[in-house]
C-alpha cells in the first residue's frame, strides 16, 4: 500500500506515542539507559529518543526473546513431591517503535527459528503475537552498515507493521499491515494525507542512504558456495584476533541460541532459558571434556557459516543475518563479518 | 505488571507467611567461633534465632563467591568469623582472610550493599557471650534494612541516573601529530621485519588498520616481507598483551608484542604469574603520547607518566628504535585523572544511590563476557562463570547473577588490574568497569600501600599478608 | 505445542540397576499415566529439577511401553544428580524427540550391531524391538565392547539375548582389559569384527561408541565393502532445548536432535565433521 499514508510533524509523532501509552500499551523504543541509547520501555513520549543520531546500542530482540525468561518453576514439596508451575504468560500489548528496518527484518529471523516448525516455541509466539512493529526509515548510512548486501534497504518494510520515515518537517508513515492500521486507532483522520511527491522524496532519500552504504547484494548462490568453504584453512587467519566473547551474537538481531539452566534452593527452583553463542567455547562441549569446535576459527566459522550457508539453505535462501552491523562495529578486536563473507566466497572460488 | 516481556516468575517459597523474619547466613571456622557458638549453646545463653551457621575448616577457606552466593540465595546479612589474628589453628588463614575480605567488604560498599547486611568478627572458641551478643547486634541492623528486596528486578525501563558523573577536564597535553605516528610506524616496520627476517622472534603482535574508519585492530605478522601491514597511532588502544601467553604456545617461539607502558603492565602480571616466561617475550615499547578516542584522551592516560615502559625491550620514538628501555628526556604533562572525580562523586552518594546506580549498570550486562575476553589477566582456562558443580555464578542474565559476575570479576582481578581500562572499552553496554577496578584499586592503595605496576618481583597483595594489616573485624 | 513445551511430565523411579561402576540402568513410571509413544531410537531429556536436563536415549522399545528405560553414564551435573537418586524419588521426563531407526525397513535382512562402551545403550531399544519382533528378522549379530570386562553393560541380556534362535552375541574387551575368568574375545571391536568377517550383502550394521571407535569401525566396515548407506549410527551432540531451537547441536545444515540422531554414514559424510 506503498502511496497512501501520512504526514505527521514531530509533535504529532509524539502525540501518537502519548495515544499508544495512554491505551495501556508497553511502548519499546530507543530511550537512554545510563549514558547510552537501548530499546527499553518508555512511559512517555518525551523518553523517545527518534533522531538519527539516537542508534540503538543493540536490537530490540530482547522484547520477544529474552536475555532470560523462566521455563518453569518447581517446588519440592517433600523428597519425592514436586509441584511443577508453567511460565506466566504475556499479558500484555507491546509495541516495538522506531525500530531500524533490519532490526525489523532481524525479527522475522526470529520468526523463522521459533515459529518456522511445527513445534512453534508457545512463550515466543504468544509474545509476537501482542507485539507490533513501528519502524523508521533510516536517513543516514552509518559505516558499519550492509542492510543492502542482505535483502534489506534503508526504507525496507520486512517485519513493520507500519513504518516511518524522515521528511524534511517530520515524518511520513504508512501502515503496512492490519496490526499496523490498527495503531493508529483513528487518530489518522487528524493527520494530513501524504502526496506522491512526498513518497519520491522519501524513496530518493533511501536510494542515498542505500548508496552510501555501497553495498550490492551477495549473489544468491553464495549459500551453496559457501558451504564448500567449511574445510579451508582461510578460517584460522580470519578468526585468529578472535577472542572468543559473545558480543556479536548479543547485539545481533538474528542470534536466537540460548541456553537451558537450573537454578534452584531446598525449596524451590526455576528453569529458564539464557541467550548463549556459538563463539564462546563451552557451547558445544560435552560434559566428558570432548568438544567438537576445540578452537575459535571452528567457532567463528560456525558463526558465519550458520548465518550465510547453512540457514539460508533450509530456509529458502533468506540470510540469517540483516546487515545492522552491530557485530562490526562493537567488536573489540574489530572482527568483520562482512569481510568474512567476502574472502571467503573469494577463496572458495579459486 | 512494569516487569519485562522476560519476567521471571518468583517461585514460591515454602513458607509464605506475612511476617518477616530475617535470614542471616553465618560463615564460620571451625576451630574458633564454630566453638564459641556452640559454647553458647551448651551455656544456654538466648539469642535471636535467625543465623544460619555454615562451618568451614577455616575463614581463609571464606571465598567472596560464598558471601555473594548467600545473599543470592536469599540471605538479608551475612557474617563472617573466623579465630582472632594470631590464633588461627592454620597459624595464617585469617590473616589472609583479612585482606581478602576487607577489600571486598569496601568493594560491596562501593557498589551500594547495605553495610548492616555484612558484618566481619574475630570470636574465639572461649567467647561464647560475645558471639550471642554479636548475633543479636546483627540482628538489629538487618532488622532496621528490612529486607535485601529487589535484587532480581529485571529493568527495562528507560532510566538516568539519580546523579551526574563530571565530564573529564581539559587534556594535559595535546593529541599526537600525524608526522610521529607516520614515522614510529616506519621504525616499527622496520624492526619487525629485522627481527623476523634474523629469526629473533618468530610472529611480531601488532596493530593494523580495521575495516572502520580510524579503527585500529590487532595484527599478527611471521615474515618480514608482512611488516607493512603494521601501524602505530594514538588509536591504537588493544592491549595486546592478551594474545601473549597462546601466542607464545602456539608460535613455538619468541614473540614481539607492540606495548604501551599500560600494556607492559600487563606483560609483568602474566610474568609475575608465571603465564608467560621472560624469554619468550619481546616488549616493542612505543613511546606513547596517550590513547585518544575521537578527541578526547583516554582517562587512563591523564595520570600516565610513562610514556615508555620500564619493561620495554625495545624503544621506538618518533627518531628511531633503540634497544633496551629508552624513557624521554622531557617529563610529559599529566592531568587529574577523569575518574577519580567521577568517583569522588559516586562515593559521595549514599549507599542506596550506589546500589541503584551499579544495579542499572549491572542490569544493562548482556554476559557477554568481552571484559573477561580483552582482560590480559584474565587467563584462566576455565573461568568461574563458568563452572557449573556448584553453579556459583547464576548464568541468567539478570540482578543476581549480573552483580555476581561483575563483583567477582573485580575482586579477582584485585591487586591484579594493570588499569588498561580495555574492559570498560569492549564492554557493549558501556558499564562503567573502569570505575569498579578503579575503586578496588584505590582501596589497595590506601590499606596495603600497593600499586600494581611493572615489577613482575612483586607479590600481588592478595596472595601475601602482614601481621599488621588494617583490621576492620569487630 | 501447548504453553508446557517445556514442562516435563514426571517420573518415578520404579526400579534401577548398575551396569558398572558410573553406568546405571533407571526404570521410570508415569505420575499421572498418559499415552507416551515413542519409536526406537528417540531420546528424551531427562531433568534433576534443581540441576537440569540431560539427553538420553530412550533405551526401551515402544514394544514395551509401560515405562521408560534410560541408560547414563556418570560425568557431568546432571548425571551426577540423577545417580544421587533413589527409588521412588522423581524426575523429569520430555519428549520423545528426534527421529528413529528404520526398523521397519530392515525387516528381512541380517542385523549386526555394534556398541562399544555406552554406545550400546543407543542400541538397546532397536535390538530389542528386532528380538521382541524376531521372526520378521533374520540373523541378529551383537558385538559388544568395553575397555575392561568392568565396562560391560547389559550384561545379564547378553546371556538371555545369547539363547535366542539365530542370534549371536560376541563381547569383547581392550586388550588388558581382560579378567581372569573372562571367556569373551581380548581385542579392539574393529579388529574383532573383521575377524568375524561378515559380508556386506543385505545387511545392515547399526554402530554406536565413541568418536575414535566409530572412526576406526567405518574404515574396517569400508575394508569389507560395506557401502555407507548400509551403516547406521547415532549423533551425540551436546542438546539442550531438543526442538531444533536452541542451537547447539546444528552441525551444518543439521539439527541433531531434529534431524537426528539416528543417521546414516552415507547421510553423515554430507556433513561438516563436528561430531
Amino acid at each position: 500500500m506503498t502511496g497512501a499514508g501520512w504526514r505527521l510533524s514531530a509533535a504529532e509523532v509524539k502525540e501518537w506515542m502519548e495515544w499508544l501509552l495512554a491505551g495501556g500499551r508497553r511502548v519499546v523504543a530507543p530511550a537512554g539507559d545510563g549514558g547510552l541509547v537501548l530499546f527499553r520501555q518508555v512511559s512517555s513520549a518525551g523518553e523517545v529518543r527518534l533522531e538519527g543520531s539516537a542508534h540503538a546500542r543493540w536490537s530490540p530482540k530482547e522484547f520477544l526473546f529474552p536475555r532470560t525468561e523462566t521455563l518453569m518453576s518447581y517446588t519440592f514439596d517433600d523428597s519425592n513431591s514436586i509441584r511443577l508451575a508453567p511460565p506466566r504468560p504475556a499479558e500484555m500489548e507491546q509495541v516495538l517503535f522506531g525500530v531500524q528496518p533490519c532490526d525489523a527484518a532481524g525479527l522475522m529471523r526470529l520468526d523463522d527459528v521459533f515459529l518456522g516448525d511445527g513445534d512453534g516455541d508457545q512463550l515466543y509466539a504468544d509474545r509476537r503475537r501482542r507485539t507490533a512493529v513501528v519502524s523508521l526509515a533510516c536517513a543516514v548510512a552509518r559505516p558499519e552498515c550492509f542492510c543492502t548486501a542482505v535483502g534489506g534497504a534503508p526504507d525496507g518494510t520486512d517485519g513493520s507493521d507500519a513504518q516511518l520515515l524522515p521528511a524534511p518537517d517530520g515524518y511520513l508513515l504508512r501502515a503496512l499491515t492490519p496490526k499496523g492500521r490498527e495503531l493508529l486507532g483513528g487518530l489518522d483522520s487528524g493527520w494530513q494525507v501524504t502526496t506522491d511527491k512526498d513518497w519520491a522524496q522519501a524513496r530518493a532519500q533511501a536510494e542515498r542512504v542505500a548508496t552510501e552504504i555501497g553495498r550490492s547484494p551477495l549473489p544468491g548462490d553464495l549459500p551453496g558456495r559457501l558451504i564448500g568453504a567449511f574445510g579451508l584453512p582461510i578460517w584460522s587467519t580470519l578468526a585468529e584476533r578472535c577472542l572468543g566473547c559473545g558480543i556479536c551474537a548479543y547485539v545481533c538481531p538474528s542470534c536466537s541460541c540460548f541456553d537451558i539452566t537450573d537454578q534452584a534452593n531446598a525449596y524451590c527452583g526455576t528453569r529458564c532459558r539464557s541467550w548463549d553463542t556459538c563463539t564462546l567455547a563451552g557451547f558445544t562441549r560435552h560434559a566428558s571434556g570432548h568438544n567438537p569446535r576445540p578452537d575459535q576459527p571452528s567457532r567463528f566459522r560456525q558463526r558465519v557459516l550458520h548465518k550465510f550457508a547453512y540457514f539460508p539453505l533450509e530456509s529458502e535462501g533468506r540470510l540469517m543475518c540483516v546487515g545492522c552491523g552491530r557485530c562490526v562495529a562493537l567488536c573489540p578486536v574489530g572482527m568483520d563479518i562482512r569481510s568474512a563473507v567476502d574472502n571467503t566466497a573469494t577463496e572458495v572460488s579459486t | 505488571m512494569s516487569a519485562t516481556a522476560g519476567a521471571r516468575t518468583v517461585p514460591e517459597t515454602h513458607c509464605a507467611d506475612s511476617e518477616w523474619r530475617p535470614k542471616i547466613v553465618a560463615l564460620v571456622c571451625n576451630w574458633c567461633t564454630y566453638t564459641g557458638a556452640d559454647m553458647a549453646g551448651t551455656a544456654r545463653r538466648t539469642y535471636a534465632p535467625y543465623v544460619r551457621v555454615v562451618r568451614l575448616l577455616c575463614s581463609g577457606r571464606i571465598d567472596p563467591l560464598l558471601i555473594l552466593q548467600a545473599f543470592e540465595q536469599g540471605a538479608d546479612a551475612v557474617l563472617v568469623s573466623g579465630c582472632h589474628p594470631g590464633d588461627c589453628h592454620y597459624v595464617q588463614g585469617n590473616l589472609y582472610a583479612r585482606r581478602r575480605l576487607t577489600v571486598f567488604e569496601s568493594l560491596l560498599d562501593f557498589v551500594g550493599l547495605d553495610q548492616r547486611r555484612l558484618h566481619y568478627a574475630w570470636v574465639s572458641a572461649s567467647e561464647a557471650v560475645k558471639w550471642s551478643h554479636l548475633v543479636d547486634e546483627v540482628t538489629a541492623k538487618v532488622r532496621e534494612a528490612g529486607p535485601l528486596g529487589k535484587w532480581a528486578r529485571p529493568a527495562m525501563e528507560a532510566w538516568q541516573p539519580p546523579f551526574e558523573l563530571p565530564e573529564p577536564g581539559p587534556e594535559p597535553r595535546p593529541k599526537p601529530g600525524d608526522a610521529e605516528s607516520a614515522a614510529i610506524t616506519g621504525h616499527l616496520r622496520e624492526l619487525a621485519a629485522t627481527l623476523l627476517d634474523s629469526e629473533q622472534v618468530k610472529l611480531v603482535i601488532g596493530h593494523t588498520p580495521g575495516s572502520l574508519p580510524g579503527q585500529m585492530v590487532p595484527a599478527f605478522v611471521r615474515s618480514g616481507q608482512e611488516t607493512g601491514v603494521l601501524a602505530w597511532n594514538d588509536r591504537c588502544a588493544g592491549n595486546l598483551a592478551v594474545y601473549l601467553p597462546e601466542m607464545v604456545k602456539q608460535a613455538g617461539g619468541r614473540v614481539a608484542v607492540v606495548v604501551k607502558s599500560c600494556d607492559a603492565r600487563a606483560v609483568a602480571g602474566l610474568l609475575r604469574e608465571n603465564q608467560v616466561r621472560p624469554e619468550d617475550a619481546v616488549l616493542l615499547g612505543v613511546e606513547c603520547a596517550g590513547i585518544w578516542h575521537e578527541d578526547r584522551l583516554a582517562a587512563r592516560c591523564h595520570s600516565c607518566a610513562e610514556a615508555v615502559s620500564p619493561l620495554a625491550d625495545w624503544t621506538l620514538t618518533a627518531s628511531g628504535a633503540v634497544e633496551g628501555s629508552v624513557p624521554p628526556q622531557t617529563e610529559r604533562a599529566t592531568g587529574p585523572d577523569p575518574r577519580s572525580a567521577q568517583l569522588a562523586v559516586l562515593e559521595a552518594r549514599p549507599a542506596a544511590e550506589r546500589w541503584e546506580f551499579w544495579q542499572r549498570e549491572f542490569d544493562r550486562c548482556i554476559r557477554c563476557y568481552a571484559c573477561r575476553a580483552v582482560c590480559p589477566l584474565c587467563y584462566c582456562q576455565t573461568c568461574i562463570a563458568e563452572k557449573h558443580s556448584p553453579q556459583w555464578i547464576s548464568t541468567a542474565i539478570e540482578g543476581p547473577g549480573n552483580l555476581a559476575w561483575n563483583v567477582t570479576r573485580a575482586m579477582h582481578l584485585a591487586g591484579r588490574c594493570i588499569d588498561c581500562d580495555e574492559c570498560a572499552r569492549a564492554c557493549p553496554a558501556d558499564i562503567r568497569l573502569d570505575l569498579l577496578n578503579r575503586a578496588v584499586a584505590g582501596e589497595i592503595a590506601d590499606r596495603f600501600g600497593y600499586q600494581t605496576g611493572s615489577d613482575p618481583g612483586l607479590p600481588a597483595p592478595l596472595t601475601t599478608f602482614h601481621p599488621d594489616d588494617p583490621d576492620g573485624f569487630q | 505445542m501447548s504453553a508446557s513445551g517445556y514442562l516435563p511430565q514426571l517420573m518415578r523411579i520404579s526400579s534401577q540397576r548398575d551396569e558398572t561402576s558410573d553406568v546405571r540402568t533407571l526404570r521410570l513410571e508415569q505420575l499421572r499415566p498418559a499415552p507416551l509413544i515413542w519409536r526406537a531410537g528417540q531420546f528424551g531429556l531427562f531433568s534433576v529439577f534443581g540441576l537440569g536436563e540431560s539427553a538420553f536415549t530412550i533405551a526401551n522399545p515402544p514394544t514395551r511401553g509401560d515405562h521408560i528405560e534410560c541408560t547414563f553414564r556418570e560425568v557431568g551435573k546432571v548425571t551426577t544428580g540423577l545417580r544421587r537418586l533413589s527409588v521412588g524419588q522423581v524426575i523429569g521426563f520430555r519428549g520423545p524427540y528426534g527421529n528413529s531407526f528404520p526398523v521397519e525397513d530392515w525387516r528381512g535382512k541380517d542385523l549386526i550391531f555394534v556398541g562399544g562402551g555406552m554406545g550400546m545403550a543407543a542400541l538397546h531399544a532397536p535390538l530389542r524391538y528386532v528380538l521382541d519382533n524376531r521372526n520378521e528378522y533374520s540373523e541378529v549379530v551383537i558385538l559388544n565392547g568395553a575397555r575392561g570386562v568392568a565396562d560391560l553393560v547389559y550384561t545379564e541380556e547378553m546371556v538371555e539375548w545369547a539363547s535366542i534362535r539365530g542370534v549371536k552375541v560376541v563381547r569383547t574387551v581392550d586388550p588388558g582389559g581382560e579378567t581372569p575368568g573372562w571367556d569373551g574375545e581380548v581385542g579392539l571391536i574393529p579388529q574383532v569384527f573383521e575377524k568375524l568377517g561378515p559380508q556386506p550383502d543385505d545387511r545392515v550394521v547399526i554402530v554406536c561408541g565413541p568418536p575414535v571407535m566409530l572412526h576406526f569401525m567405518l574404515q574396517s566396515l569400508d575394508r569389507l565393502g560395506f557401502h555407507p548407506e548400509q551403516i547406521v549410527t547415532t549423533l551425540e551432540n551436546r542438546m539442550k532445548c531438543g526442538l531444533g531451537h536452541c542451537g547447539r547441536c546444528n552441525v551444518g545444515p543439521f539439527y541433531v536432535c531434529r534431524d537426528g540422531p539416528v543417521i546414516t554414514v552415507a547421510e553423515l559424510q554430507l556433513l561438516p565433521p563436528e561430531v
